[in-house]
């Protein structure tokens, strides 16, 4: 018995041989148990390899890549400034900033960047806001009104997920507010509300740049 | 309206994670937000990490790192084309293929399978039995590991897979059937 060359086993079970081929194979297969057996096997490594499974890396590379691309620790208790004096500061970067929370979306040629890669937001753009009581409730209802009008823009899986990620967060910004009512003075949980608010400012203007981006 | 792209590429990596909270944090990470990263890091580096091990065939997460790093500095060219773990997929793969300086090193990889029928003798196949089907992958020669991991694994095609590897589509299938006739001497 003549065989066909073992690649053509291969190339049959990736659908690579065309149809003469094919026929001219399949009658040999059925005449042939070696033939046969060998792309059993062969089939069998293909299938190996699907089911093969993600292995971590013995270590944690995420210290390696932050040090790498300048992410420091989050910084804790840099400073002791209260409410109030939190308020003042946002007061002053709103009137600096133009009072423009929306203006700070950059898009560019349709992409959703902010800024180049590697980079940073100025300092003062990520502080305007979530600093400034009024400011940021301000700021907060014109992205959230300005999302509600684009949201039809976004797929339903995306809106779901910001949807759950700002319940997420306004679940976190009453637990801080009502830590922060029994003891003003902690500084720890004032630098945490900021960055609370600050994270909610951030996905909501990702998520009206998105459903820029994709209109 | 045009939904937010959720690529349905037919590369393995696509589904490992959810694309909706990738697409997110995609956005936010491209406009410097580093937590965002890390939870894109968090969803992706054990995929990546062993994509990377596979195709050099060692522990590799020296090189994970290097495409991580990159990835985060490219974040700016990545628009929702394809789904972020796709991008990031394909990004790993040119960094590991761009750790041979030149495509000519590739070369001589790619081990000559002798033609012929079952009737010709069958040359000894590494590995042996018995040996565990990763070690297996990693003890094939470079060039048939690439195309097996490339193919068998992550769902490459052959056209795909000659111009990564800058060989023809007829190496790529003749090496794809030289690794999986080594690799089925695991399957005890």
């Amino acid at each position: 018995m003549t065989h066909p060359l073992q690649e053509q086993l291969s190339l049959y079970l990736d659908g690579e041989l065309d149809p003469a081929d094919s026929g001219r194979l399949e009658a040999h297969l059925a005449d042939c148990p070696t033939c046969g057996a060998l792309l059993t096997e062969l089939r069998r490594v293909m299938g190996r390899a699907q089911a093969l499974e993600d292995r971590p890396p013995r270590a944690d590379l995420w210290p390696g890549v932050a040090a790498a691309i300048g992410v420091k620790p989050a910084p804790r208790r840099r400073f002791s400034l209260t409410v109030p004096q939190l308020l003042a500061a946002g007061v002053v970067l709103m009137v600096l900033s133009g009072g423009g929370v929306a203006g700070a979306l950059h898009l560019r040629g349709g992409g959703l960047r902010s800024v180049a890669p590697g980079e940073s937001r100025p300092a003062i753009e990520r502080s305007v806001s979530a600093t400034s009581e009024h400011g940021y409730e301000a700021a907060i209802r014109r992205l959230e009104a300005e999302l509600l009008a684009d949201r039809g823009q976004l797929d339903s899986m995306t809106v779901r997920v910001v949807e759950e990620k700002l319940r997420l967060i306004d679940r976190a910004l009453l637990e801080a507010e009502r830590a922060l009512a029994a003891d003003p003075a902690n500084a720890y949980l004032t630098g945490h509300l900021t960055d609370t608010r600050m994270r909610k400012l951030d996905l909501l203007r990702q998520a009206i740049a998105l459903s820029r981006a994709v209109s | 309206m045009t939904p937010t792209s959720l690529d349905a590429s037919t590369l393995r990596t696509s589904d490992a994670v959810a694309p909706d909270a990738d697409a997110v944090d995609a956005a936010l990470a491209a406009s410097g937000d580093a937590s965002a990263y890390e939870r894109l890091y968090r969803r992706h580096v054990n995929r990546i990490h062993t994509l990377v091990c596979r195709m050099m065939g060692e522990d590799a997460e020296d090189v994970t790192q290097e495409v991580l790093i990159r990835a985060w500095q490219k974040m700016g060219t990545f628009r929702g084309e394809a789904a972020f773990g796709t991008w990031l997929h394909r990004l790993a793969v040119n960094v590991v293929l761009n750790r041979r300086s030149a495509r000519g090193r590739w070369r001589k990889f790619f081990v000559e399978e002798p033609a012929g029928g079952l009737d010709h003798p069958a040359r000894p196949l590494p590995p042996a039995a018995g040996v565990d089907f990763e070690t297996a992958i990693a003890g094939l020669s470079p060039g048939a590991r690439q195309v097996f991991v490339l193919h068998d694994v992550e769902g490459y095609r052959h056209q795909e897979i000659a111009g990564l590897l800058g060989i023809s589509v007829g190496t790529s299938k003749s090496q794809l059937h030289y690794a999986r006739m080594a690799l089925r001497q695991t399957l005890g």
